[in-house]
């Protein structure tokens, strides 16, 4: 298992290592000059080239890339020139705000899509497995930003239930919850569908084995047949699509910090890369990665412990 | 089998759910207050990266400096430019090159700096003029000679040559902010993201990146106080998602899209005052003389017929703003009444035909915004019908901005561009992009006059408000001669806010938090 497990980390080194280089190709690929959008029409020549200096943009992009990847190696993404703040610092202070919408994310799809797929497998073909089966679809189908605008315009502004701006104030956990529950239904909704579809499907091939038949005929309670023996094994499948589903919800991230104007990665990238401020990009992309191919190996681990048959295939 | 299959919902959970609704529209409250009084919630369209004057990157940078620093004087809200003494006492000119001022006796600076000196004020302009000092700012200083310390708190201020700006768009602006000469070289020179020896009405109390500045009454402001216990300020890039803010109650102030106004106006969210202001950006149709086809002057003069400026303005702006007369807005020295060429299609087809050019295909260069891209379709659609193509190329900001430079090589085969620049209520500002000097860094139509240069210059030191009019026409009428530039409109500004605010808004309007007051 420890074995497994230093082999997904090494996988993941190089994953990461090949998401650098490709952030980097892409960034510098692109027409623009950071110096000139960040100082503005005043700017004179001197001063931009200054800055350009300061950025280290007067190197050459593979010296770029070497520098940054060297002092990440030690823990060091670098300073923000503008303001002069390290940015490990920078992207730290927001990563806390879209771990928050994921985990929302994952909340609203967890709690709903796992109960959902389960009433649509035990009522197999009937109204309710089609009306779940439809949602399901829909929910998959409507992009996160759609639900976004939507659930904005009525739970928000129609109906001034939630606010509709801002992640809350600092220190109020109420206040904070209440600012999470639209974006994270934004970028939970379609998964919602996912996981019960997933769901639906591993139930329907589990309550078919053989083990479940021998409890019906010993004649135990139908719930607990469904949620003992059942769902515990249906469920596994899930850990490893919701450890693809966080990157998806980062990037669905980006489209609810957005039109919430709240703080985060997402937001963080996106008003980076239109004003071509590298060292913020690189250093927001290399921790996302990190954190999304961790995530990808505590799930491979997770379903390794909770399923002894994918344990013993490590071994 | 039965807990998963019955999913009836009962009475008791219908209400149990209708009183959870009930409970959370009541968690989101509609007035804020503080222990101190009201809060005030405004939306700004950027977070800040430095709050220091002479090196700010944008005007909401600006908008916080300029309350948490006393500046000599500060822009006055109203329907017209003024300024008002602020950290000074006394503030006249003795003569276009003088300048003799008096600090108030009793300004003092955070963070036990003391009390503000003429020391503090002869370091904080001359930093900014200081070429090694690279502010981009300098130039509101262009003219400085010195700042001469009289005593404690009275000093003078020599220019070299008169300079027409000085009272406009560098005396009431951040560029004339007076900072703790003390408490910047102690920092080494630069201030930074946490303000150090503050001094103005209000105090910086929390900035969160991304999240709020959050300001504070200054309890050692011994003058006019701010009208609010706090100012809480949201970046907020996006103009819909502050509209959308607004009318959930969680802004008491936001600027609007423009093509909102209409909409706002005929149906304002309730208890809301719909503000619509005049601009002063300008917004225009570019053509880059030094490459084909538009080296060709007659084909500039052929768009510039061809180009029905009205409908481009209309079908942009959604009939909120109006069609400009040139790059100076209504309201300033300079502002022109009328263009010398407007829409004769017929015309341009004639000049098209004439010069064998009909069927030619231009590229038409825009930053991504919705009003821009609508302006450059119907123009695409105006060249069409003189038989002209158009290919709209939409760049993001981070491209845009450098398409024209010389330090790239877009600037040969950029030909047509449609761009904005903001401005400072003094018609230096909009024709100092337009120079010789200026061809490869903003000039990108590379229109080339050494008249223009030279009236520019004379524009700057000219204090004759008539004289100042008649050169500042001029040069408009050169930059339209020459065929570069179809002016569009100077846009105008949309801000909602509560009726219980009463909105400190300057004639353009952009805030001043220091005026802004519970109605």
């Amino acid at each position: 298992m420890i074995r497994y497990a230093l082999k997904r980390l090494w996988l993941g080194a190089i994953i990461i290592s090949f998401a650098l280089m490709m952030m980097f190709a892409m960034v510098y690929l692109i027409p623009g000059d950071p110096a000139s959008v960040a100082l503005g029409p005043r700017a004179t020549p001197e001063m931009k080239e200054a800055l350009r200096e300061r950025m280290g943009l007067d190197q050459p992009v593979w010296r770029q890339f070497v520098n940054f990847y060297g002092s990440a190696l030690h823990g060091d993404l670098g300073t923000e020139v503008l303001s002069d703040r390290p940015v490990l610092n920078v992207v730290m202070e927001q990563l806390p705000f879209t771990l928050a919408l994921i985990i929302g994310g994952i909340t609203w799809s967890v709690a709903l899509g796992i109960p959902l797929g389960c009433i649509a497998a035990v009522r197999r073909g009937g109204f309710v497995d089609q009306v779940i089966g439809v949602l399901s679809v829909a929910m998959i189908a409507v992009p996160s930003f759609v639900v976004a605008i939507y659930s904005l315009l009525v739970f928000a502004v129609a109906l001034q239930w939630l606010p509709a701006i801002g992640a809350g104030d600092p220190g109020n956990l109420a206040s904070q919850l209440q600012h999470l529950i639209l974006p994270s239904l934004a970028v939970g909704l379609g998964w919602i569908g996912y996981i019960s579809r997933m769901v639906r499907a591993s139930m329907l091939e589990t309550l078919e084995a053989s083990h479940i038949r021998t409890a019906r005929a010993f004649g135990l309670p139908e719930h607990r047949i469904i949620y003992t023996y059942a769902l515990r094994i249906a469920v596994l499948p899930t850990i490893t699509l919701l450890g693809v589903g966080i990157g998806h919800m980062l990037s669905s991230s980006v489209f609810a910090e957005i039109v919430f104007a709240r703080p985060g990665i997402g937001k963080l990238v996106y008003e980076a890369i239109s004003v071509r401020n590298y060292p913020i990009v690189s250093g927001a992309v290399l921790v996302t990665t990190v954190f999304f191919v961790l995530v990808n190996v505590a799930a491979d681990i997770l379903v390794g412990l909770l399923d002894p048959r994918v344990r013993s295939s490590f071994n | 089998m039965s807990i998963l299959t019955d999913t009836r919902v009962s009475r008791r959970g219908l209400l149990a759910g209708a009183g959870a609704f009930g409970l959370a529209s009541m968690v989101n409250p509609k007035i804020s207050w503080s222990a101190d009084g009201p809060i005030l919630k405004v939306r700004s369209y950027a977070d800040i990266q430095t709050l220091d004057p002479c090196f700010r990157l944008a005007a909401p940078e600006g908008d916080i400096t300029s309350v948490i620093f006393a500046g000599l004087v500060v822009t006055t809200p109203g329907e017209s430019w003024g300024w008002r003494p602020m950290a000074a006492e006394t503030i006249t000119q003795l003569d276009p090159m003088t300048v003799a001022f008096k600090l108030r006796d009793n300004i003092g600076f955070t963070d036990g700096y003391g009390q503000m000196t003429a020391e503090d004020v002869k370091f904080s302009i001359e930093r900014i003029a200081d070429p090694a000092n690279k502010s981009p700012y300098a130039g509101d200083w262009a003219t400085l000679k010195e700042v001469e310390v009289k005593d404690k708190l009275s000093g003078i201020i020599h220019l070299k040559q008169a300079f027409a700006p000085l009272w406009t768009s560098t005396l009431p602006t951040p560029s004339g902010t007076i900072l703790s000469k003390k408490a910047i070289t102690e920092l080494g020179g630069k201030l930074g993201v946490k303000p150090v020896a503050q001094s103005g009405p209000y105090i910086l109390k929390e900035w969160l990146p991304k999240q709020r500045t959050v300001l504070v009454r200054n309890p050692d402001w011994k003058y006019e106080p701010g009208g609010f216990a706090e100012i809480h300020i949201h970046p907020i890039e996006d103009e819909k998602t502050g509209e959308l803010g607004y009318e959930a109650g969680d802004l008491d102030y936001t600027w609007t899209a423009v093509s909102s106004i209409s909409r706002l106006k005929q149906t304002p969210p309730p208890k809301t005052k719909v503000v619509e202001k005049p601009s002063l950006a300008f917004v225009w149709l570019g053509m880059n003389q030094d490459v084909a086809p538009f080296n060709n002057p007659n084909m500039r003069r052929a768009v510039q017929y061809a180009v029905d400026r009205k409908a481009v303005v209309d079908a942009a702006y959604f009939g909120a703003a109006a069609t400009a007369t040139g790059i100076i807005a209504p309201g300033l020295p300079g502002h022109r009444e009328k263009n010398l060429f407007d829409y004769d299609p017929d015309r341009a087809r004639d000049m098209i035909a004439k010069e064998g050019l009909a069927g030619t295909t231009i590229t038409l260069d825009i930053l991504n915004k919705t009003e821009r891209l609508t302006a450059a379709q119907v123009v695409q659609s105006n060249l069409q019908d003189v038989g002209l193509n158009v290919e709209i190329k939409q760049n993001d900001s981070g491209t845009f901005w450098t398409l024209g430079a010389k330090e790239g090589d877009y600037w040969k085969k950029l030909q047509m561009i449609i761009s904005r620049f903001s401005m400072q209520p003094d018609p230096s500002w909009a024709t100092a992009w337009f120079t010789r000097d200026q061809i490869g860094v903003w000039n990108w139509e590379r229109f080339s006059s050494e008249e223009f240069d030279k009236l520019n210059a004379e524009g700057m030191v000219e204090l004759d408000p008539a004289k100042r009019d008649v050169i500042y026409k001029k040069l408009q009428d050169l930059m339209e001669e020459n065929g570069n530039y179809v002016f569009l409109t100077h846009e105008v500004t949309g801000v909602m806010y509560r009726d219980s605010v009463a909105a400190g808004l300057k004639p353009n309007g952009e805030p001043v938090f220091t005026d802004f007051k519970p109605a």
